[in-house]
């Protein structure tokens, strides 16, 4: 027997909170980003798009990560719940990797003159980006619900086994090649306590409007599939 | 209609049902080979004679001509498999879905070693290519060939009977398959300019690709093919 | 469930031994019953227990084109690991010169002929028909009986779907409606 709506565990009932506190955190994040940071010796103004360039970075693999453990879930126990949550992950995942490819571009015109590079994490994430927009566009062409469930589910798995092995090729192939390492994040470890603190708050702040996004678009999703599942006398 | 285990006997009756349907049409391997003689004698072309004939150029080349002829071969052996339903004859079967994963597999290897044998001596003879390894060559060679199908094979599974599939495969397999494509070109270049610590550095690591995604193939991606 | 609209809600069917004739109106999911039977589709919810590897012959034939008849039938018996007599049996089904042919260059009469051989090719404690009288001219009409007949004597569960065909009926040990998803006895 199959249990069609129940989520396998209790939920809390947070997503009415999520929105507003993540919109409130990212008032926070924005603010100490763009006036309480102080100016970066090196780079000046320009490196202030670090807080939303590493948060960005962070998420969208956090969210392929979700995407995978939701679709191990759902090739294990076969719940809807779990298909909810990988689609719903894998979109704000693309929206996110989107934005992180864009900011990434942005900030490499000024600081190494170029808006690309074939940098190993450039091309894993572009890669990755080009794989979740397959999957969703293999979600979207599919009609069968347990069909395309399964079958996007294995992908989820697929794609995220293959992350690694892309970023490891590429590293190979570069330090076969002798490239320069021209891509390296300034500061380091080094980072001024000031830009720290901004820093994580940023991360928390967009890891709230992740899991705000999240929340929402399962909701839809879970209406979606009682929709097509409970269509039963 | 899992339970009883898939053993090497019903994954090679797959293989050898496949093969003795291509032998019968192979319009799958005709249009493959048409296909990548076109691909390297043009794109040697656009490259003209001198870039073309650089060892990373002439790689690359030809790995991009296989692939390519790697995905006709699959969707085409898949079309057949989906004219008079003949798959589920097979996935029916106790292990059935495991064993058609697998049989597709190896034999979409022989018909892609084929293609790429004549890819590669079209390549050598077109661009009068120096090879410094060749042993390291056919390695490499070899390698690639069985590290693509499982990748190509998963990506028609995903998107049997789904519409669109001709664009859809090739979305989903080429960008799984950047590493594949990575170590094959890196290595058959190494091996064709005479570096032979890359050469089978290159090679362990498409041995390594071909392992994982035969374990992934064997373990997961049969719960898809319906 | 097909395309997202449930084709079956609550169907319970139960067959034992003997021959058993599923009816419903076109697009009433007798086919989706078959086949979720089989295992070829993914039950939403519910349980299905099989005694056995059912032996399922579809409405289509489901043999590869590029093989022969001879070939396709022989792979899938050692698929199943029984040993067969594949040639003796296409022969009994009137396909003696058509059997090393491939079977896109049969008739789709022909290529029922042969679908329908794998009845004496592949025994199983379970077979399931969906409209096996389809493209058959008479002659093969009377083979088929006289093969469900074979079959109903070596004690094997017969499930069919068919609409037509109701002299049937007196052999059938259970007869089902399929109608909005739910299967009542008929």
């Amino acid at each position: 027997m199959i249990e069609t709506t129940a989520a396998p565990f209790p939920t809390l009932r947070l997503r009415p909170w999520l929105a507003p506190v993540a919109l409130a955190a990212a008032a926070v994040g924005t603010y100490m980003a763009l006036f309480w940071a102080p100016t970066d010796a090196v780079q000046g103004e320009v490196y202030r798009i670090i807080y939303v360039h590493v948060p960005l970075a962070w998420l969208s693999y956090l969210a392929f990560v979700v995407v995978f453990l939701a679709s191990i879930g759902w090739l294990w126990s076969r719940r809807p719940w779990f298909d909810a949550l990988a689609v719903s992950s894998a979109e704000v995942g693309v929206l996110f990797t989107g934005l992180f490819i864009v900011a990434g571009s942005i900030w490499a015109k000024p600081t190494w003159g170029v808006w690309w590079t074939w940098d190993p994490r450039l091309v894993t994430t572009s890669v990755m980006f080009v794989m979740y927009l397959g999957y969703l566009l293999l979600r979207s062409l599919s009609t069968d619900f347990q069909r395309r469930a399964t079958r996007a589910a294995v992908l989820g798995v697929i794609a995220v086994v293959d992350i690694p092995i892309v970023h490891l090729s590429v590293i190979w192939m570069n330090s076969i090649h002798q490239l320069p390492t021209v891509l390296r994040m300034t500061g380091g470890p080094t980072l001024d306590p000031t830009m720290g603190l901004t820093l994580g708050v940023n991360v928390v702040a967009f890891t709230l409007v992740y899991l705000a996004l999240l929340g929402e678009r399962m909701h839809i999703e879970r209406a979606r599939q009682r929709l097509v599942l409970e269509r039963r006398s | 209609m899992s339970g009883e285990p898939v053993t090497l006997g019903k994954i090679v009756l797959v293989a050898l049902r496949e093969l003795f349907a291509e032998r019968r049409h192979p319009d799958g391997l005709a249009a493959a080979l048409t296909f990548t003689g076109m691909l390297v004698l043009l794109e040697s072309l656009a490259f003209g004679p001198g870039r073309a004939r650089e060892p990373a150029t002439a790689s690359a080349v030809f790995w991009i001509a296989v692939v390519f002829a790697a995905s006709l071969v699959t969707m085409r052996s898949f079309d057949r498999e989906l004219e008079d339903d003949a798959i589920d004859a097979v996935i029916a079967l106790p292990g059935g879905r495991e064993a058609l994963y697998a049989g597709k597999v190896l034999a979409i290897a022989v018909v892609v070693a084929v293609v790429a044998i004549a890819a590669g001596a079209l390549s050598i003879l077109l661009l009068d290519l120096g090879i410094a390894l060749p042993g390291h060559l056919v390695l490499v060679g070899a390698l690639g060939v069985v590290a693509l199908p499982p990748v190509v094979v998963l990506a028609n599974v995903l998107t049997l009977r789904v519409r669109a599939r001709v664009a859809l495969v090739p979305i989903l397999a080429f960008p799984i398959l950047v590493p594949q494509l990575l170590a094959a070109t890196q290595g058959a270049a190494a091996a064709l300019s005479g570096d032979a610590a890359a050469a089978l550095g290159w090679s362990g690591l498409l041995a390594a690709f071909a392992l994982v995604y035969a374990v992934l193939g064997l373990t997961i991606v049969p719960a898809a093919i319906e | 469930m097909l395309d997202d609209r449930p084709v079956l809600r609550g169907a319970t069917l139960e067959a034992g031994p003997g021959l058993s004739l599923l009816r419903g109106e076109n697009g009433s999911g007798k086919t989706t019953l078959l086949r979720a039977l089989v295992g070829l589709v993914d039950l939403t919810r519910g349980r299905r227990s099989v005694t056995g590897t059912p032996l399922y012959i579809g409405h289509r034939p489901m043999l590869l084109r590029g093989l022969t008849a001879r070939e396709n039938l022989t792979f899938l018996a050692s698929f199943r690991g029984v040993r067969a007599d594949v040639v003796a049996a296409l022969r009994r089904w009137g396909l003696e010169d058509a059997m090393d042919r491939p079977v896109d260059r049969l008739s789709a009469g022909q290529r029922r002929r042969a679908a329908l051989a794998r009845l004496e090719t592949e025994p199983a404690a379970v077979v399931l028909l969906d409209e096996p009288f389809a493209d058959l001219d008479v002659d093969a009409i009377i083979l088929l009986r006289a093969a469900v007949n074979g079959a109903l004597a070596r004690r094997q569960a017969v499930l069919m779907v068919t609409h037509l065909h109701h002299e049937l009926d007196a052999d059938a040990a259970a007869r089902f409606h399929l109608k909005d998803g739910i299967v009542t006895p008929a």
